[in-house]
C-alpha cells in the first residue's frame, strides 16, 4: 500500500490538513469585502460605526442559531425549528420576566429566572427533536419541522399573537449599551460563544464524534459510539443556541415576538452551507460559518440600507442557499467519493 | 471436526436466530482458537452475516450461549464485544471517509490531553497521529500520513486502515467481514499478509469472503454455512477448491476427511 502513496493525486498537494483559515475562507472573507464595497457605495451610511453596530445585532441571533445548525448538518442532519425555538423562548422569557417585574421581584432575579426558563425551552425543543430523530426514528427533516410547528403555534398560543412588553429598564441597558461605539453586551457574549464552539467542534472529543456520524454513521456505531445519545445531544445545543438567540432578540428589543424567529431557519441555513458545511454532513467548519453568517447579515442589512423593500430579503436569502449548495457540488469541500 | 491444540478462546454453542419465521441460524456451534484463521464461507443468505453479528454482539441469538475464554458471556452492545477485545470489521463501512486517519484509528478510544482541558474532552492530536502511525506500521499497514483524510487515499490504502484500526486493537479475536472484496489482487494480497501478522501476535482471525483462493491462501480452516446451518468444519488442507464449492453449493454435504 506504500506505493500508491505518491500516485494519490491529493497525496502530492501536500496542502497541510485542517488549518485555521484555509483557501475556502479566504474566498468568503473576498466575498464579504466585496459586498460591504458596493453597499458602502450605494450608501456611504453603511460604512459607519452605527451601521457595523446594527449588522452585529443582526448577526448574533443569525450566528447563534448557526452554531447549532453547523454541528446538527456536520452530523449529517437538518434543524428546521431553529427560528421557532427563537420565537417560543423570546416569548416564554418575556412573558417571565414582565409577571416577576409587575409582581415586584428585583430586576436582576427576573432577568436571571427569564434567562433560564428560556434556555430550558431550548433544552427541551432540542430533546424533542433528538428523541423524535433517535426513538420515533423520524427523519430530522420532518422531526424538526414538526417541532418548528408546534412551537410557532406555542408561541401565538402564549401570547394571543402580540407582542410581549413589559420589560425592566434594566434589561433594555444590558441589551443595547455599546461598548467602543459599536459591541453590545449580547453580542460580545454571542462573539465568545462562538469562539468556545468553534475550538469546541474542532478540537474536542464531541466534535469529533459529531463529524464521525456525519461521514459514516455506521463506522461511528461500530467503533463503539453511542450514536443516537450523541446526536440527542447535538440537537439539544442547537435547541440551547436557538433559545440563546431568542434571549439575545429579547436583550435587544425589550420585548418578546412570537414572530421574531420568522424565516430564522433560512437564515441561519444559509449562514451554514455558504460557510462550507456540507449538507451530507461530516465535512464544515465555523470559521467558514462566522463567514456565512457575517455576508448573509451584510445582505439583509445592506439591502435594508439601500432602500430595497424589507420581503425581498428573504427571496435573497432563499437564492443565497441554493447558490451556496450548488456551488457545493462543484467544490471538493463538497464533493463526496 | 480438527481437534485443537489450544482451548477455544472464543466459542458459540448451539445459537440459534430467527427474523419472523426466517430461520437464520439454527443450532449453530462454533469454536475459535488463538492463532488460527478461521474462514466462513457459505452462499448468500447462508447465514454468514447473522452470524457475524452474534459473534461481534450487535445481535443476541434467541438461543444458545457464549463463551469467552470458557466464561459464559452476553453482549449488550457490540460497545461490550469491544471492550472484551472482540474486534469487527464490517463489510465495505469500518471507516470514516472525512476523518483523518488517526482519528479514524482512535474512533471512539480518543486520547485526551492531560489536564482540565482533557476532563473537557479536548483530544491530544499529536500523540494519536504520533501513535496511529505506529500502530499502523505495527500490524504491517502503511499510509502516507496519519493527519491526512482518509478520503484522500486509495481503496486499498482505506481498506489497509480500517483493518490495522481492528487489528492494532483487538486483544482477541478478529472479525473481517469480506475485507478483500472490491481489492485488486495486488490490494488483496496485502489484506491477506495483514492477517497473517495478525494470526502471528496470536489473536483468532475470523476470514468472511467470497473469494475461495483466499480461503486456500491464508485460512487454517473453513467453517462452511448453508441455510443457517454448519455442513462443514474442518481443516483448510482437507478441501481441494472443488470440494469446497461443492459444500457451499450444497452438491456435497460433507468433505472428504
Amino acid at each position: 500500500m506504500t506505493s500508491e502513496a505518491n500516485s494519490t493525486k491529493n497525496a502530492a498537494n501536500g496542502a497541510p490538513v485542517r488549518t485555521f483559515i484555509d483557501r475556502q475562507d479566504l474566498i468568503l472573507m473576498v466575498i464579504l469585502a466585496g459586498m460591504i464595497a458596493i453597499f458602502s457605495i450605494l450608501n456611504p451610511r453603511f460604512f459607519s460605526l452605527p451601521a457595523l453596530s446594527n449588522v452585529l445585532g443582526d448577526f448574533g441571533p443569525v450566528m447563534l442559531m448557526a452554531i447549532g445548525q453547523t454541528y446538527v448538518v456536520i452530523s449529517r442532519g437538518i434543524d428546521l425549528s431553529v427560528g421557532s425555538i427563537l420565537g417560543l423562548s423570546g416569548v416564554v422569557m418575556a412573558l417571565v420576566v414582565r409577571d416577576m417585574n409587575a409582581a415586584g421581584y428585583a430586576a436582576g432575579l427576573s432577568i436571571s429566572t427569564g434567562l433560564l426558563a428560556c434556555l430550558a425551552v431550548g433544552v427541551v425543543c432540542g430533546l424533542v427533536n433528538g428523541l423524535l430523530i433517535t426513538r420515533a426514528r423520524l427523519v430530522p427533516f420532518i422531526a424538526t419541522l414538526a417541532t418548528m410547528g408546534a412551537a410557532a403555534g406555542l408561541s401565538i398560543v402564549l401570547t394571543g399573537g402580540a407582542q410581549v412588553a413589559g420589560a425592566p429598564r434594566e434589561l433594555i441597558l444590558i441589551g443595547n449599551k455599546t461598548f467602543l461605539g459599536t459591541f453590545t453586551i449580547p453580542v460580545i457574549a454571542a462573539l465568545v460563544i462562538t469562539a468556545i464552539a468553534w475550538v469546541f467542534l474542532r478540537y474536542s472529543r464531541f466534535g469529533r464524534w459529531t463529524y464521525a456520524i456525519g461521514s459514516n454513521e455506521f463506522a461511528a456505531r461500530g467503533a463503539g459510539i453511542n450514536v443516537s445519545r450523541h446526536l440527542v445531544k447535538v440537537y439539544v445545543l442547537s435547541g440551547v443556541m436557538a433559545a440563546l438567540a431568542g434571549a439575545f432578540v429579547y436583550f435587544r428589543l425589550g420585548s418578546g415576538s412570537p414572530l421574531s424567529g420568522r424565516g430564522g431557519e433560512l437564515t441561519a441555513i444559509a449562514a451554514t452551507v455558504i460557510g462550507g458545511v456540507s449538507l451530507h454532513g461530516g465535512i464544515g467548519k465555523l470559521s467558514g460559518v462566522i463567514l456565512g453568517a457575517l455576508i448573509t447579515t451584510t445582505v439583509i442589512s445592506g439591502l435594508i440600507m439601500v432602500r430595497v423593500e424589507p420581503n425581498w430579503q428573504q427571496v435573497v436569502v432563499a437564492f443565497l442557499i441554493a447558490f451556496a449548495v450548488g456551488m457545493q457540488g462543484f467544490t471538493k469541500s463538497g464533493a463526496r467519493k | 471436526m480438527t481437534a485443537p491444540t489450544t482451548p477455544p478462546v472464543y466459542e458459540v454453542r448451539n445459537v440459534g436466530k430467527s427474523y419472523g419465521k426466517l430461520v437464520a441460524l439454527d443450532n449453530v456451534s462454533l469454536a475459535l482458537h488463538p492463532r488460527e484463521v478461521v474462514a466462513l464461507v457459505g452462499d448468500n443468505g447462508a447465514g454468514k452475516s447473522t452470524l457475524v453479528r452474534i459473534l461481534s454482539g450487535a445481535n443476541r441469538p434467541d438461543s444458545g450461549e457464549i463463551l469467552l475464554d470458557g466464561e459464559p458471556r452476553e453482549w449488550a452492545s457490540p460497545h461490550d464485544a469491544l471492550e472484551a477485545g472482540i474486534e469487527t470489521l464490517y463489510q465495505d463501512s469500518g471507516i470514516a471517509p472525512d476523518l483523518t486517519v488517526a482519528d479514524n484509528i482512535f474512533l471512539g478510544r480518543e486520547i485526551l490531553r492531560k489536564g482540565l482541558l482533557g476532563r473537557l474532552g479536548f483530544l491530544d492530536e499529536p500523540a494519536m497521529r504520533r501513535r496511529a502511525g505506529d500502530e499502523l506500521a505495527k500490524v504491517g499497514v502503511s499510509v502516507p500520513s496519519a493527519g491526512r483524510p482518509v478520503a484522500e487515499l486509495s481503496g486499498g490504502q482505506r481498506q489497509g486502515v480500517a483493518i490495522g484500526r481492528a487489528v492494532a486493537w483487538a486483544r482477541k479475536i478478529i472479525i473481517l467481514d469480506e475485507p478483500t472484496n472490491h481489492l485488486g489482487a495486488r490490494q488483496a494480497a496485502e489484506v491477506l499478509e495483514i492477517i497473517r501478522k495478525a494470526r502471528a501476535r496470536g489473536l483468532a482471525v475470523v476470514f468472511i469472503t467470497h473469494t475461495l483462493p483466499h480461503v486456500f491462501a491464508v485460512t487454517d480452516r473453513v467453517v462452511v454455512l448453508r441455510l443457517g446451518r454448519i455442513v462443514a468444519d474442518a481443516p483448510t488442507a482437507s478441501f481441494t477448491p472443488d470440494t469446497l464449492l461443492k459444500a457451499i453449493t450444497g452438491l456435497s454435504e460433507v468433505p472428504a476427511n
